[in-house]
């Protein structure tokens, strides 16, 4: 039996807090909640076991992971190890936010095999964290980065956002200035205002004020231009890393690689069908782990592959397009043309990659190259 | 006269919009009985949807009825008329198909300009005229100052006229009774050749063009072979019958009588509105007076917001054409839009119905260009070119002049707003003739103004400068000479041609400069920057520039979740295939009717 690739995801739907910006589905929910999640959690883990799988790498995200005890974490990756089989140079990650991170919990952390930290720090300026509601101070998120360090983690991230309310190029520049000297890889986003949450309201009552796109722009050019003097390289959209220290896992979901999603609204993408869980808690509580399954069309599958491979440094793969039935070359060739002469995008040794500086507007690029 | 002669009425309503004209028609057919109750739905002679939701008649409609007065039976045949200056025409020749007309004048509002206009009409074709004062329901009715009105300002009879209200069916039979009274019987020979004039045309998908006819000679039969005399087509019948309002086929059609012929015609155009139907084999000499050829004056491209639906938008048109015979089209190719239509028609109201029912009726999704008029350009080698679409004027060096068509415009308003009327008028290069005061609170001014200005934002204009008081009423004279030119709009570089438009010299500046800031607004941000000119004969008057996009990428991905990623991209690309590709421009559907409206309120 030839063994199958994939990347493990894991959901950890609970947090202390909801910050001001977050639609996503997380929350705060009571501890009985958590004890027969986690029991779930396990159960579809086991449901889904097979050793021919070749877990390459596996992501806990949340909510926030580092909120919970370590005795779930540890069950989690021990039940994996036990029903799965994983690779010996498998990218373990686990998302944290400065608050919850303590020396215990990072020491559990490094005995679970876990062996890359990304850590919620958004911004080292008092006044911005407390604009989006982030409970963690500048020194607490800093002494976060240390322990990590001291407990021997040699691949950490940590989360930055832009467009903060009365963020400005300096506190945003500060920030990463302190970050770099702690961490192998960042994740920069734009802060999107997103319908129904705290700061959307904030913002509609004008007790705060919107950074207009512009200039979040801008920021964020400057930014990639001053990480790279410093060898952090974009290779993604929103990631950038030292040599070495790419996000495997990230990187996968633009390549098409397979992920088992398990936990509340987690998604999966497996021999070229995609599916996701519930985000209801009491239906994913009551489930019995089948789930609808859409396999992808080759029209999907043409359109996926470019959405999701340009945003990368590796782009498209143009031979690969052309197997699956697409000639970009010749059916696009005009399209091409107009925006490699505008520096859109580059056409490399049978690769479209578009080029960094206009990644702000892939969207319109993946437009004009769609079938 | 033959005792059947005797019994027949022909009558049609005249009637400024809105005073209430199907109202009262849908009372008369209710009051005789000729559709029960339980048919009736409001205004059953308003067929399609869009005239009943706009409370406009488009389409004539005829009924027959049946009344009895002093032991008596009478055949009423009502012809319905279009009220709208766009269809003078064919109000015109419904009007010569009847012996009398009923003139509804709305209690509230006395003599409007239509109503003027109308009573005119209807006196030339020298019918019998009975006012009807309507909506006397209404708090603001004032019936003894509508009389004084009818009897000042259209020197008609008024002190006996019913005053009824159509909507509660007060007063139906006192109309009833004086249509019997005072419209005369129509008269004819029996025995002469045939002599119908055709007051309308339908089309159907089972009988072909239906001709509506007013027999005033002889008789038609099934079997009989007709001739259109102007078409110079001969055919013949399969059916004759009246209208119950549905039609209904008959043995035979005498004089006097209103009704349809079915001849098997395959094309609506060889039953042109006007027209004479004579019998092939004993023909009458002379056709009836009055045929005129209908020309389109307002013309305007038409194309598919989705390029893909070339076939399906030339389908309904064509469709559209079969009931319409007014409609003119032709093929068209702009290099920003694609393969469309330029089309035809005879005045603003129509190209907004025929856009209407292509969207509504045919669910097609349309672009349509600024309306234009159509001139005439005399080159310097002598030839005489008709020119409707912009793009297709001559290089100014090739030019000698070009004549525009001109308008005999009445407005009618009260007199406190003649000065924001002259104003407008002005501005529109009206050149004033007279002004006339029809009574204390009415005024007539009368200008000559290019037709070009009129189908430019003028009825709106107007009636926001007079708080909705003034109605206007026009028809094309001729043609003048003008000093136009041709104003371009640039996109990138690169002219468009939908955008294109033949303006008057004075004007171009302004109108170049409102354009660009206009499109600036609706050109959306792309990846290139957008450079906007506006140029006349090469020379760049105004200039805008869309700024290049900066932004849009989802960047965050949620644990491998990549529906929302693919939840955008359906919905831009949905937004995609509604945007022109113009060059490296994408321009969106509305770009090209929006230059249209950059006067008073931008």
């Amino acid at each position: 039996m030839t063994m199958i690739d994939t990347m493990i995801y894991v959901h950890i739907p609970f947090c202390d807090s909801k910050c001001f910006y977050c639609n996503f589905v997380s929350g705060i929910y009571k501890d009985d909640i958590k004890e027969k999640y986690f029991k779930k959690l396990n159960e579809e883990i086991e449901y889904h076991k097979n050793k021919n799988y070749n877990v390459t790498s596996i992501y806990i995200g949340g909510g926030t992971p580092s909120s919970v005890s370590t005795k779930y974490i540890g069950e989690i990756l021990k039940n994996i190890f036990k029903n799965y089989f994983v690779s010996d140079n498998a990218e373990i990650t686990i998302e944290a936010n400065p608050c919850s991170l303590t020396k215990e919990k990072l020491q559990d952390y490094k005995k679970f095999n876990i062996n890359r930290l990304s850590i919620g720090v958004q911004s080292l300026n008092n006044k911005c964290l407390k604009t989006i509601g982030r409970k963690h101070t500048k020194n607490q998120a800093i002494n976060a980065l240390k322990m990590a360090k001291s407990c021997g983690f040699k691949n950490i991230n940590a989360d930055v956002l832009i467009g903060i309310p009365n963020q400005n190029y300096a506190k945003l520049k500060s920030t990463v200035r302190i970050l770099k000297k702690f961490v192998t890889h960042l994740s920069a986003y734009m802060l999107i205002n997103e319908p129904n949450t705290k700061l959307t309201k904030m913002l509609e009552n004008n007790e705060v004020k919107v950074v207009n796109e512009d200039t979040c722009v801008n920021y964020y050019n400057k930014l990639v231009k001053y990480l790279n003097k410093f060898n952090f390289k974009r290779y993604e959209i929103s990631n950038f890393a030292l040599k070495g220290f790419t996000c495997k896992h990230n990187l996968g979901y633009w390549q098409g690689n397979n992920y088992l999603g398990f936990g509340l609204s987690s998604h999966s993408y497996f021999n070229n069908e995609r599916y996701q869980n519930s985000s209801v808690m009491a239906k994913y509580l009551d489930s019995d782990f089948e789930v609808e399954k859409h396999k992808l069309t080759k029209e999907e599958m043409i359109e996926e592959h470019i959405m999701l491979g340009l945003r990368t440094i590796y782009g498209v793969d143009i031979q690969y397009l052309k197997s699956i039935g697409y000639d970009i070359l010749s059916s696009k060739k005009d399209e091409i043309a107009l925006l490699e002469k505008n520096n859109f995008i580059t056409v490399v040794k049978n690769r479209i990659v578009v080029n960094q500086d206009k990644w702000g507007v892939i969207n319109q690029i993946i437009l004009k190259l769609l079938p | 006269m033959t005792e059947k002669l005797k019994n027949i009425r022909n009558f049609c309503i005249i009637a400024h919009i809105d005073h209430g004209k199907s109202t009262l028609a849908d009372r008369l057919i209710e009051k005789t009985g000729t559709v029960s109750t339980r048919d009736m739905s409001d205004q059953i002679l308003d067929s399609m949807d869009l005239e009943r939701e706009r409370g406009i008649t488009i389409k004539l409609t005829p009924t027959r009825m049946f009344y009895t007065l002093n032991g008596e039976e009478y055949v009423l045949n009502l012809i319905d008329t279009p009220g709208h200056v766009d269809f003078t025409y064919e109000v015109s020749r419904s009007l010569a198909a009847c012996e009398g007309a009923i003139l509804i004048v709305d209690a509230s509002q006395g003599v409007e300009a239509q109503t003027i206009a109308n009573t005119y009409l209807a006196l030339d074709n020298n019918l019998e005229i009975l006012p009807v004062i309507n909506k006397i329901d209404l708090p603001s009715a004032d019936v003894q100052k509508c009389r004084q009105e009818i009897e000042d300002v259209l020197g008609i009879y008024a002190e006996d006229c019913p005053a009824i209200s159509a909507k509660d069916g007060t007063n139906i039979d006192e109309v009833l009774k004086q249509i019997v009274e005072r419209i005369p019987s129509p008269k004819g020979d029996e025995n002469a050749p045939l002599k119908a004039l055709i007051f309308d045309s339908l089309y159907d998908n089972f009988k072909g063009a239906i001709c509506f006819v007013r027999i005033f000679d002889g008789k038609v039969k099934v079997g009989d072979k007709i001739k259109m005399m102007k078409v110079d087509k001969t055919y013949e019948v399969t059916e004759v019958g009246v209208f119950t309002p549905k039609m209904k086929p008959q043995d035979m059609l005498l004089c006097g009588d209103v009704g349809y012929i079915c001849a098997s015609i395959k094309n609506l155009s060889d039953t042109k509105v006007g027209d004479t139907i004579t019998n092939a084999d004993n023909p009458t000499l002379k056709p009836l007076p009055g045929y005129k050829d209908v020309q389109p004056v307002v013309f305007s491209g038409i194309f598919p917001v989705d390029g893909a639906k070339y076939g399906d938008l030339k389908d309904a048109l064509e469709k559209l054409k079969l009931n319409d015979a007014s409609l003119k089209f032709s093929p068209e190719t702009s290099v920003a839009l694609g393969f469309g239509f330029r089309c035809g028609f005879l005045g603003l109201l129509h190209m907004e119905i025929i856009t209407e029912r292509l969207e509504r009726e045919f669910l097609l999704e349309i672009i349509t260009t600024a309306p234009s008029v159509s001139y005439n350009v005399y080159k310097t080698n002598g030839e005489m070119l008709e020119v409707s679409n912009p793009s297709m004027l001559p290089p100014p060096a090739e030019i000698d002049r070009i004549e525009e068509p001109m308008i005999k415009l009445d407005v009618y308003t009260p007199p406190n707003y003649v000065g924001a009327v002259m104003e407008l008028c002005q501005d529109k290069r009206g050149e004033f003739i007279d002004m006339q005061y029809l009574e204390k609170t009415r005024v007539v001014l009368k200008y000559h103004m290019p037709l070009a200005e009129m189908i430019y934002d003028f009825f709106d204009s107007l009636k926001s400068r007079t708080k909705g008081y003034a109605s206007l009423d026009y028809e094309v004279y001729g043609f003048a000479p003008s000093e136009l030119v041709r104003l371009d709009i640039l996109l990138n570089g690169e002219p468009c041609d939908a955008l294109s438009m033949i303006i008057h010299k004075d004007k171009a500046y302004a109108r170049g400069r409102q354009i660009a800031e206009k499109l600036k607004k609706i050109i959306p941000r792309q990846l290139f920057e957008v450079p906007i000119q506006a140029c006349i004969g090469g020379k760049v008057i105004a200039r805008e520039t869309v700024s290049a996009m900066r932004k849009d990428v989802l960047a965050k991905c949620y644990g491998g979740d990549i529906s929302r990623k693919r939840k955008l991209l359906e919905k831009q690309k949905e937004g995609k295939k509604r945007m022109r590709q113009f060059g490296s421009v994408e321009l969106p559907a509305e770009t090209f009717i929006s230059i249209l409206k950059t006067d008073d309120n931008d």
